[in-house]
């Protein structure tokens, strides 16, 4: 059996959809201190139903806001900007990437486990004293590279996921067992074809191999962040696999106990609350 | 999530827990998630038009525990590959602890 290779699988990656365009500007703002808030606030609010998504999170108890906020403007003022863009982005990516037609792949888990990343992320980086949005954004869009491989090669991909289920191992291992590559792999070319931020595009080509990483990086916390996710049950999926875990990048994280409990409890109540944006 | 229940408000006795935050129609907060009602406010709100609540149902000790215990399988089930790895014991406890609260 003879699948495409990682060049054939990149040189094809114009056959996913592109990324929605409003997508596009919100993560070029990512690594841009001056982002025209107000254009990008009324380019949000012209799709209406990406703005009445995110308008329902900002509206549930999680934000405990004492009124409600009407639009997209309104809950930049009382939530901050980079709250608002990742809820937007969010609403985006999931409603504008569908994966096409791929026996045993279940599009709304894999956005599900996204979404439960990106929260577990967010919550390990607040742990940690670090920049939480790009983080979100990272555990997001980390396993983009499967979604890809999906939509590229749907039939090479559904026999991937038998594998996987057959004998009981990760999705990452029956990847390289059949392909050669994996979907981090897949998912660092897109990075860079899409022209994602530095430390995105390190968490997704890493995120499985933290120590070709930065040291406590990106990928280190997406790494972690993607145990947790699991660990919590929050795909919904029924074979779910705690990853691999490396040994010396959950040393260098250093979290104790305490610190791990929180993690855990903000990651289920922000998800709890943020999954509201898958429709 | 904590079992609730939609119960009209002339069948709710006061000392009830409010299971979600109640907002009136332009969504302002009248009461918080978890407010004990009192009888007063049984007579205010249902003077607001106020006519159902949402409220917390009591829990059968019986079932709790046996939920608790499907909860634990889970994670077993989840780490069934990575129990006994140095590096999964921190996650692994603090799931299971968090989730002998969390179990629904």
């Amino acid at each position: 059996m003879t699948h495409p290779s990682l060049a054939e699988m990149i040189s094809r990656l114009h056959k996913l959809p592109a990324m929605p365009a409003v997508a596009m500007e919100l993560l070029s703002s990512l690594a841009s201190d001056n982002t025209e808030v107000d254009a990008l606030a009324r380019r949000i609010a012209q799709d209406q139903a990406i703005a009445a998504r995110v308008l329902r999170v900002a509206n549930s108890p999680f934000y405990g806001l004492q009124t409600q906020v009407g639009s997209i403007r309104d809950a930049i003022v009382v939530l901050g900007f980079s709250s608002v863009r990742s809820l937007v982005l969010t609403a985006t990516v999931v409603s504008g990437l569908p994966a096409g037609r791929c026996p045993g792949f279940s599009q709304e888990d894999f956005w599900r486990h996204g979404l439960a990343v990106g929260v577990a992320a967010r919550s390990l980086a607040r742990a940690l004293g670090r920049k939480a949005d790009n983080l979100f954004i990272a555990g997001l869009l980390h396993d983009i590279g499967r979604l890809a491989m999906v939509v590229v090669a749907p039939d090479d991909y559904a026999r991937v996921i038998a594998t996987a289920h057959e004998q009981d191992c990760p999705l990452q291992q029956a990847e390289i067992s059949a392909f050669g590559y994996d979907h981090a792999a897949v998912g660092a070319a897109l990075a860079q074809r899409w022209n994602f931020p530095a430390d995105i595009r390190e968490a997704l080509a890493f995120h499985h191999a933290p120590t070709d990483g930065t040291t406590g990086g990106p990928a280190a916390l997406i790494h972690y962040a993607d145990a947790i996710a699991k660990a919590l049950d929050l795909d919904g999926a029924e074979n779910t696999l705690l990853p691999h875990l490396d040994p010396a990048t959950i040393d260098a994280l250093d979290l104790d106990q305490h610190t791990l409990a929180r993690v855990l409890a903000e990651t289920q109540e922000g998800f709890d609350h943020c999954s509201l944006l898958l429709g | 999530m904590t079992p609730s229940s939609l119960v009209p408000i002339t069948d709710i006795k006061p000392g009830a827990t409010l299971a979600e935050a109640l907002c009136d129609a332009s969504g302002a907060l009248l009461r918080p998630a978890g407010y004990v009602i009192a009888e007063a406010d049984l007579e205010n709100l249902q003077r607001r038009g106020i006519q159902t609540l949402v409220i917390v149902t009591p829990r059968d000790p019986a079932e709790d525990n046996r939920l608790r215990e499907a909860a634990r399988a889970r994670v077993l089930h989840i780490f069934r590959h990575s129990a006994d790895a140095p590096e999964a014991q921190a996650l692994l406890h603090a799931v299971l602890a968090f989730r002998q609260e969390h179990f629904r």
